[in-house]
């Protein structure tokens, strides 16, 4: 099948982008230079290729109330997914939620009844095919944290495929941006193969990196036999250059943020609910972080990787952000901030 | 989730975590004949066995399929893969996996294969870290890391105490290894993948890093093994939703002897191998080939 050409605002196709590099693993002798870097800075000249990375345009965010999971979510996730115009016929859709870590005390993972319901609204849209998948950060045993978050059970009662991306074939793909010395990631075949990628994660704070939200959730992409459990050399390179590399080589579609009940305080695991009661639906992903942030209370300038984002990969001036249903100003619900660490 | 299985968990999972399972008396080959078809389902045409479907052959699940399988092939494949400093693992440009080195070193069996991978695992060692509020530990402690350039981890640290201790016993890196364990054993015992402490808080131990961990440790420190053990036999059963968890966990319970906890974990490893894919994880399987057949005895001391 043909799927339709599903790139958005003038920019360059992401997935053409992303699939023009070879294939494959390099089993052999190679030296790891050092990996440290410096702070994040500001480069006047930006990081980013101009050709891959043309100025943000307009974003579309529809800000969408949700007081619960019992409610219609697969409705909700819809009529957001067509107020941001979101175009997924004929495609063949990759939804990436954050799944981290399982706490029956704490909601540290994208809900599975969202990821559920928006995968059947995804085919209410004409998705020819919707695959969920991840690579947590630091736990090897996905099949116990995505049985536990009621994951494979959300997804088999819809016949929805979930992949364990740490065991999946990769591909080469070379980065367009420079704020690691990385240069190249490899990513695993379902997300470089697929037409549209959307970023699913929980909206939280993060002790390390301020706030947790669609683009620092594309980590998860990135395999553990490759990189580690957990991934430090991303880390060792620096986490908020790693998320602006990483974002952009994975450049998702769209993102939809489970802000229903979000974590506050010492986040992405170790926090505390917080039942912000809204989702975010974004055809932009830095559009989509800007807004929750605004919701948590966060001033998205604020946050550095964010800032350094709205240069290059997507939008964070909010007089260029079309916001759709609601006000998020009217639903800005401060969440605490993560613990500072005294020397 | 099938019916079937549905109910044998949630008959399970009713249980306290403290209270035994009660054994069925598994019969393990039967669980070690099904993991080794889904292990065989990984094996390429080159010998080698991928990290999952379709996935050309890498270091790690080829090494763990040598042991699970006895798989001559496997070790074949590995020998050919070995790089010139003697590790094994991926090269990813910029990024060098250094984590299957110790597998491998059990894999290839006596010989130069081997030597120069226990040579490599004396040598490597991670970068020094500095202690912190943030994160207290012993930053002088090096351990092994799973990317060259980056931090000890305890996984890799325990893959490499396992070859050091089965096959260099005099090995100076021995009592460092033990060192960076009991220096990043959590509040009570256990580990978690790295750390035992972040920003104040108590990091949580695993079954999957507890069990590797005591892999690795076994008959070289009767308290800590004791007390990571008795960690466990909760884990386990917390964590009996994840076929890798039960596994290595398994392991631990046939080469400590453990034989309740060892039927119960078999009880749990036969449903989890007979009604799930694994996620399609060779790896899983491999270590539910060895926690059920011969090669978990590739773990005990020769």
């Amino acid at each position: 099948m043909n799927a339709p050409s599903h790139h958005r605002h003038g920019q360059v196709p992401r997935r053409g982008f992303i699939k023009a590099a070879g294939v494959g693993i390099a089993l052999g002798a190679a030296g790891a230079a050092g990996l440290r870097l410096g702070g994040l800075g500001a480069s006047p000249r930006g990081r980013w290729d101009p050709a891959a990375f043309p100025p943000p345009t307009r974003a579309r965010v529809a800000v969408l109330r949700a007081e619960g999971y019992e409610r219609d979510l697969e409705t909700l996730v819809f009529e957001g997914l067509v107020e941001i115009g979101a175009d997924v016929a004929g495609a063949r859709v990759f939804l990436k939620p954050n799944l981290v870590e399982f706490d029956p005390l704490r909601p540290i993972n994208t809900d599975a009844r969202l990821v559920a319901a928006t995968a059947v609204a995804l085919r209410r849209l004409g998705a020819v095919q919707v695959t969920v998948g991840e690579a947590p950060g630091h736990r090897r045993d996905l099949q116990y944290v995505a049985e536990q978050a009621g994951l494979i059970d959300a997804l088999a009662s819809i016949d929805v495929p979930f992949v364990d991306l740490n065991t999946q074939p990769v591909r080469h793909v070379p980065l367009r941006t420079s704020y690691t010395p990385l240069a190249e990631l490899w990513l695993p075949s379902p997300v470089v193969d697929a037409d549209i990628v959307i970023s699913m994660p929980k909206m939280k704070t993060h002790h390390w990196a301020g706030v947790t939200l669609s683009m620092k959730n594309c980590f998860g992409v990135l395999p553990g036999r490759i990189y580690g459990w957990p991934k430090n050399v991303l880390h060792w390179v620096g986490i908020e250059h790693s998320i602006l590399d990483i974002a952009a080589a994975v450049r998702p579609d769209y993102a939809i943020v489970d802000g229903i009940v979000g974590m506050e305080g010492n986040g992405p695991i170790s926090g505390t609910a917080v039942d912000a009661g809204v989702v975010v639906v974004a055809d932009d992903v830095v559009a989509a972080d800007a807004v929750a942030a605004t919701v948590m209370g966060v001033d998205p300038a604020s946050v550095g990787y964010l800032a350094e984002a709205g240069r290059f990969l997507g939008q964070i001036d909010r007089d260029l952000i079309d916001a759709r249903g609601e006000d998020p100003d009217r639903l800005v619900r401060p969440f605490a901030s993560p613990p500072v660490a005294v020397a | 989730m099938c019916p079937f299985r549905a109910a044998a968990v949630a008959d399970v999972l009713q249980l306290a975590p403290d209270v035994p399972i009660r054994a069925l008396m598994t019969d393990r080959s039967e669980i070690f004949e099904a993991a080794g078809r889904r292990l065989r389902a990984a094996r390429n045409y080159d010998g080698g066995f991928g990290p999952g479907p379709a996935a050309p052959s890498e270091p790690e699940p080829t090494a763990l399929a040598a042991i699970a399988l006895g798989d001559d092939g496997a070790r074949r494949w590995l020998m050919q893969r070995q790089r010139d400093d003697g590790s094994f693992g991926i090269v990813q440009g910029f990024v060098r996996d250094e984590g299957a080195t110790g597998l491998a070193a059990l894999a290839a069996g006596p010989g130069l294969t081997r030597e120069r991978a226990l040579d490599r695992l004396e040598e490597l060692e991670g970068e020094p870290l500095e202690s912190s509020a943030a994160v207290p530990l012993d930053g002088s402690i090096r351990g092994w890391p799973w990317v060259g350039g980056t931090a000890g981890w305890v996984e890799p640290t325990a893959r490499s105490l396992l070859a050091l201790r089965l096959f260099r016993p005099g090995s100076l890196r021995i009592g460092e290894a033990m060192a960076f364990l009991r220096d990043r054993r959590c509040v009570g015992g256990g580990w978690n993948y790295g750390n035992r402490e972040v920003l104040g808080e108590d990091l949580p131990p695993f079954a999957h890093t507890t069990a590797t961990a005591l892999v690795g440790l076994h008959g070289l420190d009767d308290a800590l093994e004791h007390q990571g053990a008795a960690r466990l036999r909760d884990l386990w059963r917390r964590e009996r939703a994840g076929g890798i968890s039960v596994a290595l966990s398994l392991a631990v319970f046939r080469i400590r002897g453990d034989r309740d906890e060892a039927s119960g974990a078999a009880d749990v490893l036969a449903d989890i191998v007979a009604h799930t894919d694994l996620l399609g994880d060779p790896v899983a399987a491999a270590w539910a080939a060895i926690a059920t057949g011969p090669g978990v005895h590739a773990l005990e001391a020769p």
